[in-house]
């Protein structure tokens, strides 16, 4: 009975989802090719572009692992409210820059923007092929985060196969009709959703488990104290989680930095209307972050209520509490909260995913080019990566959690090819090529050898300082050639550069 | 940079979430039951907000700034060919 209630529930939002993605897109089937589908026709307003990108950021990992992390460590999962915050304040200058680029020169992701910074199709194409490495564990995480979800609020009738089957189906096919435009109107629903859930649980479980906030409070720092500083629980000495102050600030630093260059956040940048739209948005995103000190708090009020949750189940912390005190259909409305919370992102990143090898892997064959044929050919890709990521789900889960590791830390190794090298015209593509490389076989070397944190210091961001390094010494003894000089770059430095200016 | 002075602002998140951080590493003082850290990235994070808005309040005065320059020098001078 419950089961049938929730999951009904869960079905109704699911279809309401796909309605709404198509509702969005009335009328603007035919025309718009790839940049209506992927930006939006870059014509959407502040207020659309803050719940894009607020969607984009709270994942379904604020539901689960941010639960999961309150619950086995505590405080080192606020690292994602300081990267968040510190992310937002870089990307009121770089969002700008960015977008005022990629509208001059007619450009839809980092991709096309290093393509036609370096002059070099094929750089843009192994940027894709790269960036899609990292990207696809990212869409795996969500199909994962979003079957438990499935499965959980189906009280156990739904298996954990069908429910990762559910959100690759859903997810597909929302963002092959709906496209970036779709996933902006569901974020309205998402948010809603997701914000009263969080608000209506912040609130009631406090009182329901523990007769209040201050007793529950109170509870936490007289038996819990060690998950309220960092390190967090079990993070001192040998074999500790390793999860220190040094470890936050570095790791907040990174991806701060990356942030902004990631290719999900630069879709949303490009579909805004006007640079200021991007401007504003900085000020408030912010503000969103406080939701995420509820499912951490909620994850350590899981301590007291479902002790001895170990491993993936610790992830499950938060839904433990929703499906033992609430009756099905909360449970239900929760669910589609958190799922949403999944399909929004997921379907962010493989828009991303088709557009990139749309028009700088695929536009490498001549007969794709032309501009129809571009987006059929891009949203072929999204079915094939979703398909990808649904397969190795099933096949091989542990291979896609070893890269989700490396997922962040790799992207940050695209930054001085693509921040630096738009400001700094001597930046020659040897220098750009041989930071890359060194900095991303670091960061394997380093996460798959197990050494990360190396020191108690995030090992993405070592690696991005070598790679700078690099970078640097590469430009200074083989800079890019001037016009004059043979195989040199005739554009001015307009056409080549980004300009920083309001 | 050197024309957006108001731009430093955007160093405040770095400074509160990051730099100050040995300092408000702490359960002590609890304030309204919260342990301190929770309190200082709280307000970490309300601030935050506040210095974003002083960063674009002062954006919008340069961009206004700039206008009213380049209106006084085309009263003085006759249009200026290619300034946007």
């Amino acid at each position: 009975m419950n089961a049938a209630v929730a999951t009904s529930v869960f079905a109704v939002f699911m279809v309401a989802t796909v309605a709404l993605g198509l509702y969005a897109v009335r009328g603007r089937g035919g025309q718009g090719g790839l940049a209506e589908w992927s930006v939006g026709g870059r014509s959407l307003g502040a207020v659309f572009i803050w719940v894009l990108m607020a969607g984009e950021s709270y994942t379904s990992f604020s539901y689960l692992g941010a639960a999961g992390w309150g619950y086995n460590y505590g405080a080192p999962v606020l690292y994602v409210v300081a990267y968040m915050s510190c992310g937002y304040a870089v990307g009121y200058v770089v969002g700008p820059m960015l977008w005022a680029y990629a509208r001059k020169h007619d450009l839809v992701g980092i991709t096309d923007m290093v393509a036609h910074r370096y002059d070099r199709r094929w750089l843009g194409a192994a940027v894709a092929i790269l960036a899609t490495v990292f990207l696809l564990p990212y869409i795996q995480l969500q199909i994962t985060g979003m079957g438990v979800v499935v499965s959980t609020i189906s009280y156990g009738t739904i298996s954990l196969n069908w429910g990762y089957f559910i959100a690759f189906a859903v997810t597909t096919g929302f963002v092959v009709v709906s496209g970036l435009r779709g996933s902006a109107w569901v974020s309205v629903l998402k948010d809603v959703l997701v914000i009263g859930t969080l608000g209506f649980l912040a609130v009631y479980v406090p009182l329901h488990y523990f007769d209040g906030y201050g007793p529950f409070l109170d509870r936490l720092v007289a038996e819990k104290s060690d998950w309220l500083t960092l390190p967090g629980h079990g993070g001192d000495g040998e074999g500790g989680s390793g999860l220190g102050t040094a470890w936050f600030a570095t790791t907040s630093v990174l991806n701060a930095l990356t942030v902004v260059i990631f290719p999900t956040t630069v879709a949303g940048y490009l579909g805004a209307r006007n640079a200021d739209a991007l401007r504003r948005n900085a000020i408030w995103l912010p503000a969103y972050n406080v939701l995420l000190f509820v499912p951490m708090l909620l994850g350590m009020a899981a301590l007291f209520v479902v002790p001895g949750l170990v491993g993936a189940d610790s992830n499950l912390a938060l839904f433990r509490l929703v499906v033992d005190s609430l009756p099905a259909w909360a449970v239900g409305v929760i669910g589609v909260a958190a799922a949403l919370s999944s399909v929004v992102p997921m379907a962010v990143f493989m828009l991303v995913i088709g557009t990139m090898w749309g028009r700088s892997v695929l536009s490498l064959v001549p007969s794709l080019r032309p501009g129809r044929r571009q987006k059929a050919a891009s949203q072929l890709v999204v079915v094939v990566a979703g398909t990808l990521a649904l397969i190795m789900t099933y096949a091989v889960p542990n291979t896609l959690v070893r890269l989700s590791l490396i997922s962040y830390e790799g992207m940050a190794q695209l930054l001085p090819m693509v921040l630096l090298g738009l400001l700094w015209r001597r930046l020659s593509l040897t220098a750009a090529v041989s930071g890359l490389v060194v900095g991303v076989v670091l960061v394997c070397a380093l996460v798959f050898t197990e050494r990360d944190p190396v020191y108690g210091i995030n090992a993405g961001l070592l690696a991005l300082v070598v790679n700078l390094v690099v970078t640097l010494v590469v430009a200074y003894v083989r800079p890019a050639r001037r016009s004059g000089e043979p195989g040199g770059d005739a554009r001015p430095d307009a056409e080549v550069l980004a300009s920083a200016a309001v | 940079m050197r024309s957006r002075p108001h731009l430093l602002w955007l160093l405040v998140p770095f400074v509160l979430y990051i730099g100050a951080l040995p300092f408000v590493n702490r359960v002590e003082p609890v304030i309204a039951g919260l342990p301190f850290l929770f309190v200082w990235l709280l307000g970490a994070t309300v601030l935050t907000v506040v210095a974003a808005w002083l960063t674009w309040r002062g954006d919008r005065h340069h961009r206004e700034a700039m206008a009213a320059a380049e209106q006084e020098y085309g009263q003085e001078h006759g249009p200026v060919d290619g300034a946007r």
